[in-house]
């Protein structure tokens, strides 16, 4: 398929049946009537219960491990980095990572043995009993002062506890700040973040009887599972079965997690020939499974009077906790976000990942762009401050557009929305009265602000990494459709998108679609992460489908008498475009193109065009496409309590086509609602490594009555030439910006800056008291 | 995994006592469960024996009995919540327990289980404590009367004896010229308390008759404020008395450090909620600033 | 009544069913529901009593099914959301979340079903607020609840208007 003509006729196109319509998920049914299967329901007959040993300290060698009472319990089997026959290592962008370690652990609550029994209790009785002698060593936490140790080294053998660095250099900084007439600077901190997906982890793997294994679990990427057990097991990827039944919520957590609890239960299934049942406890999938990073952002910006930027130097810490995992690439994506969507002609940033002693950091929507766009976004409210401009204006003085360049200076030719997007929200909000007037008020216990922020996220893997789409559409002999894709439904609602493309390009009732996806028994569709899995996943059914549009057009031709290129079909039936009373059915259609001899199944492929990055100075192609959001949020701040309530956000997304205006009202509301919690109340503790909260009592989720209104989203349609329909990716969006657009709002009631998430209601307290706005008790 | 343990479910008060008294301490008590059943899953406690209370109709009542209500130990959150009655007679237990928890846990958690939990947080002591509430007691040794102050004696612990049960909260009613009001302050909604102030006044001439304040989350037992209370009684109805005598609850306290907050924080928002429920009461009392 | 080790026998009405099950004392009300009786859309989400996976009606309110012991539950009644409706005839309730788009990963969706028929059915038309206040304990990780209490009160006119069909 050519590109172009793709792009051009989704321009000529001036209404969809299908597309672009709130249709009903294919799923709901299930869903609301209990019938939707998870992980944890698939518990067979003759089933072993898994359940963890974990260590007590952060960091120590392992001397001995003595299952001696634990199997004296009865019918009870231990599993340590002894009996792995394959190759220990889980390892994603670095191999750093055991399955179970061998030598020593790394953090509290790290599994170092599985044990598995009959039934849950005795499982866990035998998990109580198993005993593993350590030889403590010395542990490090804070990540700034891991950087500088090499005296206790979370891995030795990688000789410093910096596990990636990376930079971006554009332009001349330091003339860049010359030119400037002014400049900020401030150091911003992010703690970490949950998912706390309401599913929490878990795998059900069954042996088969070719010496393979099949995996049920809850992930977000089936032939990633499938490689790394198999690695773990020594088979080949065929041998591994991985199979998603419904996903109760990922968010990336589960994208990482997925190899490991599917490696971990077929492990057990694979050495003892029966089916294992992994299933996280909620405190198990606090203290064992990876969080969003903690950052430290050092950012320094230069503007001139008029409000031009001119320059950033941006230091971005994250601390990636005991193991590397994805935070090579989350450290990647922040440096390379570290500008905001705006124009900077000179960038100087530099990231550092550190190993800590304490449980690992991962993906987690917006994958260390949350973090930086705090930064930037709060750096350019103070700028404006400084220059005595508002909030609104110095933004849409600087917004990407197409024809910009963004700091690893790539080219954005076009599907650049979020300069109108900004506009319109600003419009629609009535934010500069709004700013103004809160500013000018200001008094009373409870104080009103406004604050705006806005975010870009690269859609797809970055800096050139190959990507694709795949997909298979099969049409039944009854006309039945289905769409095979290695895409997980996980919630976000891909599957009814891929319904809907397929439905809109062949033209049929979307009902009659059916997606049977997230399984590696589809082709390799690629991660569901990164706001890939609709947009960029949806492509390869796209080209599927329209492969197979082209074989019916020219069966009905056949039967309508007529050319292929005059033939409709639309809503279950084909007829030539000039007498749309002269049709054929859609099932008639179907039976007799099979007698003809069109084959009724077809693959769709799509390699993504990529440009070239340059890794030692950070430039060059970064993502083949970038969605935009902008949020404004309204708080009230209770000045002598320092609690904070986030009334009401509007939204402003520029992702290329909306596909589903329902779905996507959907990510926009619970990426709000997560970004909320992420900036105000979830907030883990921790002493001497070990999590203090690790439950729902004291790790607070925001809930019915917490969440702000939102605002029906101003859409930007900034259609992309290569996305089904022109859809770029939506899920992570929203919750990018939220973080900063509330501390903007709080700034703007209060006069203060908060350069530290979670702001809790104690931290926001001590900082307007410190600040002198109230006197204190 | 729940700890195993023989389960009792005694068909009357009686028979809830002596089974107790014959099971000693090994055994606990359950009624909705939302307490122990935690306490047990996380290992905290482990009883041989497990005595159901949930079904004993004796305990679960709210009775108008003149100038006093009288609240079974084991009515559920949901119920007064809902009663008429306590929204009449003890307006700020009603307050306090509407913003406690969820739906879903005040159905089955009781006001005795509440209590008998003694958690420093227990949102429903700082209401009865400011409404001098009695606790009834039934044991082994016959039926005792125990004022709310005295009930609480640490973190998880009470009075009770082995073999006795809390059934019944007496609770004197509001009287014209009396305000009452509960404030609290959560990370989150629904969450536990950082801190908690119940207040209630009587204000007559222009001046604090009576003032009584609670506070919860702040010291090892729910406590009265008693330099507040005594810098108020007697002084005119003022802001400026009001204010200064809520800074005295620093002195009422012990807070601790934990993972909901700041020894320092719970000092500065005890006097924010102290004076919050003090201003709240005073209007309720129709109360004209002086 | 008491027991011990061995097990006890439970009667109680499920979705309105007779049921006599034997249990252990130990087990939970969750326990016994999914593992003995393999009502799989009651779910295990933290087990101590704050997310609200495991909500069921008993005696038509909802309650946290993990913080209920088994024995507790003899002789009342408990509906789950099989009990509610099922795909040919389903509830307004479940109607709404469908047509609202409340539900995403539809881990929280028994749960959330239950509580607004509870709370339908004993306040037929519920301000926003009410609402809210009525499904604060259960979570939902994905929809930040504003489909959710959008369903409800689309349910709640439908029924009040007597539109169901």
């Amino acid at each position: 398929m050519s590109s172009s003509s793709v792009l051009e006729e989704i321009r000529r196109a001036e209404e969809f049946l299908v597309v672009g319509k709130g249709v009903w998920r294919i799923d709901a049914l299930d869903k609301v009537t209990g019938r939707a299967r998870f992980t944890s329901d698939f518990v067979l007959k003759d089933a072993l219960h898994v359940r963890l040993v974990k260590s007590p300290i952060p960091h120590g060698r392992i001397i001995e491990i003595d299952a001696e009472r634990a199997l004296g319990l009865g019918p009870v089997r231990v599993f340590t980095a002894a009996d792995i026959p394959g190759e220990n290592q889980v390892g994603y962008a670095l191999p750093d990572q055991p399955l179970l370690p061998a030598d020593k652990v790394r953090y509290v609550g790290e599994p170092v043995a599985l044990v598995a029994a009959p039934d849950e209790d005795l499982a866990e009785k035998a998990a109580e009993l198993v005993e593993v002698r350590y030889e403590e060593l010395p542990a490090v936490f804070d990540p700034l002062e891991a950087m500088e140790r090499s005296d206790v080294l979370v891995h030795e053998d990688r000789g410093t506890n910096i596990a990636e660095m990376t930079r971006v250099r554009k332009g001349n900084v330091e003339r860049g700040f010359e030119e400037s007439d002014v400049v900020v600077e401030n150091t911003y901190r992010t703690g970490h973040q949950e998912h706390a997906p309401l599913e929490t982890e878990g795998a059900v793997a069954i042996p088969d009887t070719q010496g393979g294994v099949t995996v049920i679990a809850s992930i977000q990427y089936p032939h990633l599972c499938q490689r790394i057990t198999a690695r773990v097991l020594g088979l080949p990827h065929s041998m591994v079965r991985v199979i998603q039944p419904y996903v109760g919520g990922g968010f990336g957590g589960k994208d990482d997690m997925g190899p490991v609890v599917s490696a971990m239960a077929a492990l057990v299934a694979f050495k003892t020939g029966k089916p294992a049942v992994l299933v996280y406890s909620r405190r198990d999938s606090f203290t064992s499974t990876c969080k969003r990073d903690p950052s430290v952002v050092r950012y320094k910006t230069g503007a001139t009077r008029d409000g031009r930027l001119k320059a950033i130097e941006v230091q971005i810490i994250l601390d990636s906790g005991a193991y590397a995992n994805r935070g090579p690439y989350v450290l990647w994506r922040a440096t390379m976000h570290a500008g905001g969507p705006y124009e900077v002609p000179n960038a100087k940033v530099d990231g550092f990942l550190v190993y800590t002693n304490k449980v690992f950091e991962g993906s987690f929507r917006g994958f260390g762009n949350p973090q930086v766009q705090f930064a930037a976004e709060s750096q350019l409210d103070e700028l404006a401050e400084r220059l005595g401009m508002d909030p609104l204006e110095i933004r849409l003085k600087n917004l990407l557009r197409p024809g910009s360049r963004t700091i690893t200076d790539q080219l954005l030719e076009s599907s650049v929305g979020i300069y109108e997007a900004v506009k319109l929200l600003g419009e629609k909000t009535g934010f500069r009265a709004k700013w103004r007037e809160y500013r000018r008020e200001r008094a009373g216990r409870v104080r009103r602000g406004i604050g705006i922020a806005c975010g870009y996220h690269g859609i797809s893997t970055s800096r050139g990494v190959p990507d694709w789409s795949n997909a298979t559409v099969i049409l039944g002999r009854d006309g039945s459709v289905t769409v095979e894709t290695g895409i997980c439904e996980i919630g976000q609602g891909s599957w009814t998108a891929h319904a809907q493309i397929a439905a809109e390009v062949l033209g049929v009732p979307v009902e009659r679609v059916k997606v049977v996806g997230g399984t590696s028994d589809a082709p390799d569709t690629g991660a569901t992460h990164a706001s890939r899995g609709s947009s960029i996943g949806g492509i390869g059914v796209y080209v599927a489908a329209k492969r197979l549009r082209e074989r019916l057009a020219e069966a009905a031709a056949r039967l309508l008498e007529c050319d292929p290129s005059d033939v409709e079909i639309r809503e279950g039936r084909a007829f030539r475009r000039d007498s749309p009373d002269d049709y054929v059915e859609w099932e008639e259609l179907v039976q007799a193109a099979y007698s003809m001899g069109y084959e009724m199944s077809a693959t769709g492929y799509f390699f993504l065009p990529k440009g070239k990055f340059d890794m030692e100075r950070g430039l060059g192609y970064a993502y083949p496409a970038f969605s935009y959001i902008a949020n404004v949020a309204e708080v009230e701040v209770d000045l002598e309590t320092g609690k904070v309530r986030v009334v009401r956000v509007w939204p402003a997304l520029a992702a290329g086509r909306i596909l589903n205006p329902v779905l996507v009202e959907g990510q926009i509301e619970g990426a709000i609602a997560q970004g909320m919690g992420y900036a105000l109340t979830e907030e883990l503790k921790f002493e001497d490594g070990r999590m203090l909260n690790p439950n729902f009592t004291d790790y607070l989720i925001p809930t019915s009555l917490d969440v702000p209104e939102v605002e029906a989203p101003i859409y930007v349609e900034d259609l992309y030439e290569y996305g089904p329909f022109g859809a770029k990716g939506v899920g992570e969006m929203a919750l990018i910006p939220t973080p900063a657009a509330i501390m903007n709002a709080v700034k703007n009631a209060t006069g203060v800056r908060i350069t530290e998430i979670p702001a809790t209601p104690e931290k926001v307290y001590f900082h307007l008291k410190e600040a002198g706005v109230v006197a204190g008790e | 995994m729940l700890p195993e343990f023989e389960y009792h479910r005694p068909a009357s008060l009686e028979e809830a006592v002596r089974l107790l008294s014959e099971l000693g301490p090994d055994a606990k008590v359950i009624a909705g469960g939302t307490d122990l059943v935690v306490k047990m899953r996380a290992g905290l406690v482990s009883p041989r024996h497990v005595v159901d209370l949930s079904r004993l109709t004796e305990i679960r009542f709210i009775r108008d009995g003149g100038d006093r209500l009288k609240i079974g130990a084991g009515t559920t959150l949901w119920e007064i919540e809902n009663s008429e009655d306590v929204a009449r007679g003890v307006p700020v237990l009603r307050e306090a327990v509407e913003e406690m928890a969820s739906w879903h846990v005040k159905t089955t958690a009781t006001i005795g289980g509440n209590l008998c939990n003694a958690s420093p947080a227990a949102d429903t002591a700082p209401p009865l404590m400011v409404h001098d509430a009695t606790l009834v007691v039934v044991g082994p040794e016959g039926r005792r009367e125990v004022p709310i102050g005295e009930f609480f004696t640490g973190p998880g612990q009470t009075v009770l004896g082995v073999g006795e049960i809390l059934v019944e909260v007496v609770v004197p009613k509001m009287r014209q010229g009396q305000g009452a009001a509960f404030e609290k302050l959560t990370v989150r909604e629904g969450a536990l308390s950082i801190a908690s102030a119940a207040a209630l006044v009587e204000i007559s001439g222009g001046r604090f008759v009576d003032a009584r304040v609670a506070l919860g989350a702040v010291a090892p037992t729910p406590i009265r404020a008693l330099k507040v209370e005594r810098a108020l009684k007697g002084r005119p109805a003022t802001r400026e008395v009001l204010r200064s005598a809520s800074r005295e609850a620093k002195a009422d306290i012990k807070p601790i450090t934990d993972v909901r907050g700041s020894r320092e924080y719970r000092e500065e928002m005890s006097v924010v909620l102290v004076r919050r429920a003090l201003e709240r009461a005073v209007e309720r009392a129709g109360g004209v600033w002086a | 009544m008491r027991a011990g080790g061995g097990g006890i026998v439970v009667r109680f009405t499920l979705n309105g069913r007779e049921v006599e099950v034997t249990t252990r004392p130990n087990a939970t009300l969750l326990d016994l529901l999914r593992n003995e009786l393999k009502i799989l859309s009651v779910r295990r989400g933290c087990e101590t009593g704050e997310c609200g996976m495991c909500t069921v009606l008993v005696d038509g309110l909802p309650v946290r099914s993990c913080l209920m012991l088994a024995p507790q539950v003899d002789g009342r009644s408990v509906t789950t959301v099989e009990g509610v409706g099922d795909p040919e005839r389903l509830h307004p309730v479940q109607e709404a979340f469908v047509e609202a788009g409340a539900v995403q990963c539809g881990f929280c969706t028994p749960a959330m079903v239950l509580t607004a028929k509870a709370l339908l059915d004993r306040d037929p038309n519920p301000d926003e607020r009410t609402v809210r206040e009525a499904i604060l304990g259960v979570l939902c990780r994905c929809t930040g609840y504003a489909k959710i209490v959008r369903a409800v009160r689309l349910a709640a006119e439908r029924v009040a208007g007597g539109v169901r069909e």
